[in-house]
């Protein structure tokens, strides 16, 4: 990416045939003689100046955005069930969704392992998985191991939320049954 | 002299005053040509946290679907409509629940205030989410930009633990028993589990102690820690420039 305009510099030029790329990087041979020595950048590389292009993106998709926020919210009220009593359990004790992994995990496995062990894993997966993932590639093709492996990440979670919304019932307990007519699908 | 003349010579000082302070402030015009649009992406505040171009490829829609873009604005959305819930709640087990009660059932735009936060919040962990599944499968986080995606990270556990305190606040059955399954997981942990859920709840149990620490945690704590990793992810970005097209 060219970084003119930096510290005020040039305006950038917006026409696609590159400055900065040397003609050299990619043409060996007797192509290097022909005129004009341009070479034509790829669509990928064609560059457009930020405003008013990404902005009037940017602008559209908030508004979007918001008015789709803003119809749900009159339409859709946010639940708020009977004040907190910590002496009546409900049925329906549940994490909030995006936690309802861990819930179901601690179903199935020791409570060190899924409620501590598992998280603390998942989350320095996460933060050091660039450092992790040494292949330079972005080819979807060349980088088949890691995309395989995140989307199992990605389906389980989603899995997970799935399960614990839909399928359990009072008590946090397998429920087919859950699935139709079930009144705790509210966050 | 003609009619015409007269009422520019009065209304033409006023007017370039107008100007004057138009063009102090926006310093430049619609972007007529990319020199002008150049000019007002590095002098303008708001328009600088851009590069002043981007790849074309990398603004497509369908390459972003701009959910970077969309979670800072649904953080902007959350600070209006929280700051304006935080007038009308007080963090008492004694009051907060009434004064939810009444924002939901006194006014109509106090309930869209409150559901709208509600919902973007619940519509922020995903965009967030999504965002990051998408800076994933286009390998957007590789060299330069590893620590960004390190960085993202933790604003996604922000995003989690915002919306996660968030929802103790209403002090409500939903809130009250969501938020004692989740720190009962903290327990579990070797040794220190017992003291970490004691000094996220503030005692033994859900109840005012927790309430006070979950608001605060909610309305100052975590949205600074946010905002700085969120200033340190967006001038990387800026830095680095857009991924784009694979």
């Amino acid at each position: 990416m060219a970084r003119s305009g930096r510290n005020g510099g040039d305006p950038p030029r917006v026409t696609p045939p590159a400055k900065g790329r040397s003609p050299l990087a990619s043409t060996t041979g007797p192509e290097l003689a022909r005129a004009p020595l341009v070479v034509q950048m790829a669509k990928e590389d064609e560059v457009v100046v930020t405003y008013p292009y990404l902005v009037w993106r940017e602008y559209l998709s908030a508004l979007a955005m918001f008015v789709f926020l803003l119809v749900v919210s009159f339409l859709v009220a946010a639940p708020l069930l009977a004040r907190a009593d910590l002496t009546v359990t409900p049925d329906f004790a549940k994490a909030p969704w995006y936690f309802l992994g861990l819930q179901e995990l601690l179903q199935r496995f020791p409570p060190v392992m899924a409620g501590v062990a598992f998280p603390i894993m998942v989350v320095i997966g996460m933060l050091a998985m660039p450092y992790l993932d040494r292949n330079p590639s972005r080819r979807p093709q060349e980088r088949k191991v890691a995309i395989a492996l995140f989307t199992l990440f990605v389906c389980m979670c989603l899995a997970f939320v799935v399960i614990g919304v839909f399928f359990r019932g009072p008590g946090f307990v397998w429920d087919w049954t859950k699935i139709l007519g079930y009144q705790g699908l509210v966050p | 002299m003609s009619n015409q003349a007269e009422r520019g010579g009065l209304w033409e000082p006023s007017r370039q005053v107008g100007r004057d302070i138009w063009g102090s402030v926006f310093r430049r015009g619609l972007p007529t040509t990319d020199k002008v649009a150049a000019r007002t992406v590095l002098t303008n505040f708001f328009l600088h946290i851009h590069p002043v171009r981007v790849k074309k490829s990398a603004i497509r829609f369908s390459y972003s679907f701009c959910l970077g873009g969309l979670s800072f604005f649904l953080f902007l959305l959350l600070t209006v409509t929280g700051i304006f819930l935080m007038f009308y709640y007080v963090p008492s087990t004694d009051q907060a629940y009434q004064n939810i009660q009444g924002l939901q059932s006194g006014s109509p735009v106090g309930a869209v205030m409150r559901n709208l936060h509600r919902w973007s919040a619940h519509a922020m962990v995903i965009v967030v989410w999504l965002h990051m599944v998408r800076v994933f499968y286009q390998g957007a986080y590789k060299s330069p930009r590893q620590f960004n995606w390190t960085i993202g990270t933790a604003l996604l556990v922000i995003t989690l633990l915002l919306s996660f305190s968030g929802y103790l606040l209403p002090w409500d059955q939903l809130s009250v028993w969501a938020v004692t399954v989740g720190t009962n997981m903290a327990k579990y942990a070797p040794f220190l589990g017992p003291f970490t859920r004691y000094v996220l709840l503030g005692g033994p149990n859900v109840g005012q102690g927790t309430l006070i620490r979950f608001y605060v945690l909610h309305v100052a704590v975590l949205p600074l820690i946010g905002i700085l990793f969120m200033v340190i992810h967006f001038w990387r970005v800026r830095k680095d420039g857009f991924t784009g097209g694979l």
